[in-house]
């Protein structure tokens, strides 16, 4: 027999061969088509979106190309008003902005960008503002805004950096923008474990249409923090969070059969997708704050610190007023996204009790006021019927819808002030008429109730098309929350009447955390992830509406690396308390302001497998690949991310003795495997793979 | 009707331009599912998820590009996801039903005792490994196409390929004798 397959050549004959004989008894059954035609009842039509966002940059490279050949400048003026507007938050959440005048960047001739100052509704609308006037004609009547779509084109075909006249009003957030901006065009990334000064600069792109990513997909890429010197701030203050959208975005784009897009990860929210089992806090009033501190698993000499927050999980029978506002609009004829939201919405229904009350408002291009159900009895036959007749046509305005949603939320709260406030958003986020950037919408949509506020949650749901940016957003500014579903069956689990008990029932309002490290112990630090969250240490002391609200027995875990002063490894073996952290909140129940303390304290010196806690292990290899993986960027610092990858992949796939039984396991497991081989396919051929430092 | 033009009348939403590309690529797509799985029941289903998923996804689809490496990889993510939740390294070849494991007319009994032998020296590589070998020599894709489908780059490929094509060589040269696979790492 061996002399048959003596050469590789000869193996592939036979193979082959055997193949072909095995074909026969490998036919499909006849009867595949019939058994999936009728699981097909949705078109996957392509939106108006798509359409209109391609003419415009077929329109731009036409037109703007030749202008940014000699200006430049334009680009990032399209790049400024969307993060000028975000600027805007502190107005909608503060008291004395509404009239404030915000900056607005224009393009100036000479390659210079000029600043000069509007009124805040002016920045509603920029694109028209900006676009040359063909492309405003071709694009109407949608008036698309396409800040998201020009800035990664612009950007790479900006000749050279731009300088920038400061505006006295926005010069912090203008400045921002031109830093990303030249960043991008230099060099890419910061590398994982560079230390460099503080900066939070953020950029929005829309997906490369490379071949295996989902196209027309927005997000945003937030700079990664970078290690901060202990001697020159010690304090770390940032939100809470308990989404998991990020996490669940990736899972289905990879069993969709597309790459995870890294600037579409967001660590804390993969760090929050998994439950870690903390301990119930002793009194029902407040957290279980917990730390642990193990020895780096993949940088030598530096350590790893978790800190969970488990919120106590308090019966509240407070009544429920709920307003669904849900996207009827053409993009939701993708795929099965109308079956995933009536879903929702009807799991949502059936889950509410009769002192509760539901009201539901669909919108394309304005409000269907024919479907619109004022708040009545979840059971009232009006309800239900208003969801089944979800269907998708028309084009999208989140800003109409919500506003709608907004208004019957409100005249409910005041009849009934007992009652906790949701508005419920389900959408692709694919807002393409009237505002459509975050911001602007929740400012026409503004709550202005701090004591009994509405609680804005947003839930995603598509593929391809879909906006994560404006999604994950309004709901953080929105003092809401934000989930992403991916079939009906996880929208009828996600709203099961328990489930939805545990969610709707506030437990912590504008919840955030101050750690402060020992700078005599410790040399510097590094937050994993909550790029967004990160907020100034000032802020700490004020209750603001885009900090997080987390449910009753929620968790929230936050990973740092941090780097110790050789006095501190000297006590190497020893319990060690490295910083103290203090939580603030308001009680969603009273509205009151607390506070509480802990210590962040933990043996140095002590490997990860030490802990005997494989979930810690877990959490540390999801927190670090997460925030690897996002740094995954142009080509940049590539090979020290493949490296890591590949090593956190035999880390995880040593817990399977202990961890192989779990669900959720698996499908990190399946994650990791193609991160680490996406990052090893893009290293250079030099860097040798599976390996250890 | 060729596939990009399917392509493109599948994304205007049109059901029998999507049939033309099951019916076209339904055999490759659940032979590779049963040479995976080593289930028929399990591939059939895996088959229709990957299918409906492809036409979820079609819109996103570029049109011009092929078809098959597009809808392999998506019931390769489909199965390995599937596997990885219901935590199974390998499944043995073996345990698939054959239709009929009598030699056709024609066949002889030597040619038969080949392809029994063959059968059990695909069972007994890695996952990994049979993977590779299904879809270069079943599914017939190219060590490019194979690459993109399975998120790996082309040398990955090529050295899977070698080793699985060793294993196998010496699996057949040892007389068949089953060994506990290798993870291939």
């Amino acid at each position: 027999m061996a002399s048959n397959y003596g050469s590789d050549q000869e193996m592939e004959q036979a193979l082959r061969e055997h193949f072909a004989t095995e074909a026969e008894e490998l036919r499909a059954p006849d009867n595949l088509w019939a058994s999936i035609e009728g699981r097909m009842d949705l078109q996957p039509t392509r939106h108006p979106v798509t359409q209109v966002r391609r003419r415009i940059l077929g329109a731009l490279k036409q037109h703007w190309f030749p202008v940014m050949a000699t200006g430049g400048a334009v680009a990032v003026a399209a790049s400024a008003v969307f993060l000028v507007s975000r600027a805007t938050q502190d107005e909608f959440s503060g008291s004395e902005a509404d009239a404030a005048p915000a900056a607005v960047a224009t393009a100036a001739p000479a390659g210079a960008m000029a600043i000069r100052e509007l009124p805040v509704e002016k920045i509603v609308t920029p694109a028209t503002a900006l676009m040359p006037q063909a492309v405003a004609a071709e694009a109407a009547p949608q008036r698309e805004a396409p800040a998201t779509i020009l800035r990664p084109t612009v950007v790479a075909a900006s000749p050279q950096p731009v300088t920038v006249e400061k505006s006295v009003t926005r010069e912090v957030i203008v400045e921002k923008v031109v830093e990303k901006t030249v960043q991008v065009e230099a060099s890419g990334r910061v590398p994982p474990a560079a230390t460099v000064a503080p900066q939070a600069a953020a950029s929005q792109r829309v997906a490369t249409p490379a071949s295996a990513r989902p196209p027309a997909t927005t997000f945003q890429d937030y700079r990664r923090q970078p290690f901060v010197a202990t001697a020159e701030d010690a304090v770390s203050t940032f939100s809470l969070d308990t989404d998991r959208t990020s996490y669940q975005l990736a899972l289905s784009w990879l069993q969709e059969g597309y790459d995870i897009e890294p600037d579409s990860v967001r660590a804390e929210e993969w760090i929050n997708a998994f439950d870690y089992q903390y301990e119930q806090p002793a009194d029902d009033w407040g957290f279980a704050i917990t730390s642990d501190v193990a020895l780096h698993p993949l940088e030598g000499g530096r350590h790893l610190v978790r800190i969970g927050f488990q919120a106590a999980e308090v019966p509240d029978d407070r009544p429920l007023n709920v307003t669904l506002v849900l996207d009827a609009s053409g993009s939701m004829g993708d795929g099965n996204r109308v079956d995933i939201a009536r879903a929702a919405a009807e799991s949502i229904r059936q889950s509410l009790r009769p002192q509760d009350r539901l009201a539901v408002v669909h919108f394309t291009q304005d409000v269907i006021h024919e479907f619109t159900v004022e708040h009545t009895s979840p059971d009232a036959p009006g309800v239900q019927r208003s969801i089944q007749r979800l269907a998708p046509h028309g084009s999208t305005n989140v800003q109409a819808g919500l506003n709608q949603g907004v208004r019957l939320a409100d005249r409910i709260r005041q009849e009934r002030p007992e009652a906790y406030n949701y508005v419920i958003l389900m959408s692709d986020g694919v807002a393409n008429v009237d505002a459509t950037n975050p911001f602007a919408i929740l400012e026409s949509a503004y709550d202005r109730n701090a004591l009994n506020p509405l609680r804005l949650i947003t839930i995603g749901v598509g593929i391809n098309n879909y906006n994560d940016v404006l999604l994950e957003q309004l709901a953080q500014h929105g003092n809401g929350w934000y989930r992403y579903l991916d079939d009906t069956g996880q929208a009828r689990a996600t709203f099961s009447r328990d489930n939805w008990l545990a969610l709707s029932t506030p437990f912590a309002d504008q919840t955030r955390a101050q750690v402060t490290w020992d700078p005599d112990l410790v040399k510097s630090w590094r937050i994993i992830g909550y790029e967004n969250r990160v907020t100034s240490d000032q802020s700490f002391a004020e209750d603001r509406k885009e900090f997080a609200e987390i449910p009753s027995g929620a968790a929230t875990t936050v990973f740092y690396e941090i780097e110790l002063h050789d006095r501190a490894l000297a006590r190497a073996g020893q319990d060690v308390t490295l910083a103290n952290v203090e939580l603030r909140w308001v009680v969603a129940e009273t509205g009151q302001s607390r506070s509480q303390r802990s210590e962040v304290r933990g043996r140095l010196d002590s490997s990860l497998n030490a802990s005997g806690d494989p979930l810690l292990q877990l959490g540390a290899i999801v927190a670090l690949s997460a925030d690897r993986y996002g740094g995954l960027f142009d080509g940049e610092y590539v090979a020290e991310i493949s490296r890591d990858l590949t090593e956190l992949e035999d880390r995880l796939r040593s817990l399977n003795s202990s961890l192989g039984g779990l669900g959720a396991y698996q499908d990190f497991r399946f994650m990791l495997e193609h991160m680490a081989e996406q990052a090893r396919a893009q290293a250079p051929p030099a860097a040798p793979s599976g390996y250890s430092r | 009707m060729t596939d990009e033009q399917a392509v493109l009348r599948c994304q205007n939403g049109e059901h029998e331009a999507f049939r033309y590309l099951v019916e076209r690529y339904k055999d490759v797509l659940f032979g590779t599912a049963v040479l995976m799985t080593g289930d028929r029941a399990l591939a059939e289903e895996q088959v229709q998820e990957a299918l409906l998923a492809a036409w979820r996804g079609i819109s996103g689809f570029q049109s011009g590009r092929p078809v098959k490496p597009w809808l392999v990889r998506i019931l390769v993510n489909a199965v390995v996801s599937q596997r990885r939740r219901r935590a199974i390294d390998t499944v043995p070849l073996e345990t698939y039903s054959h239709a009929d494991d009598r030699p056709s007319p024609g066949e002889t009994v030597e040619a038969n005792l080949n392809r029994e032998e063959i059968r059990e020296a695909l069972g007994g590589l890695s996952a990994d490994h049979r993977q590779v070998v299904v879809l270069r020599y079943f599914a017939d894709l190219t060590v490019p196409e194979l690459a993109e489908a399975i998120g790996v780059r082309e040398g990955t490929v090529k050295s899977r390929l070698s080793r699985a094509l060793g294993q196998l060589r010496e699996h057949l040269a040892s007389g068949g004798a089953r060994e506990a696979y290798s993870h291939g790492q």
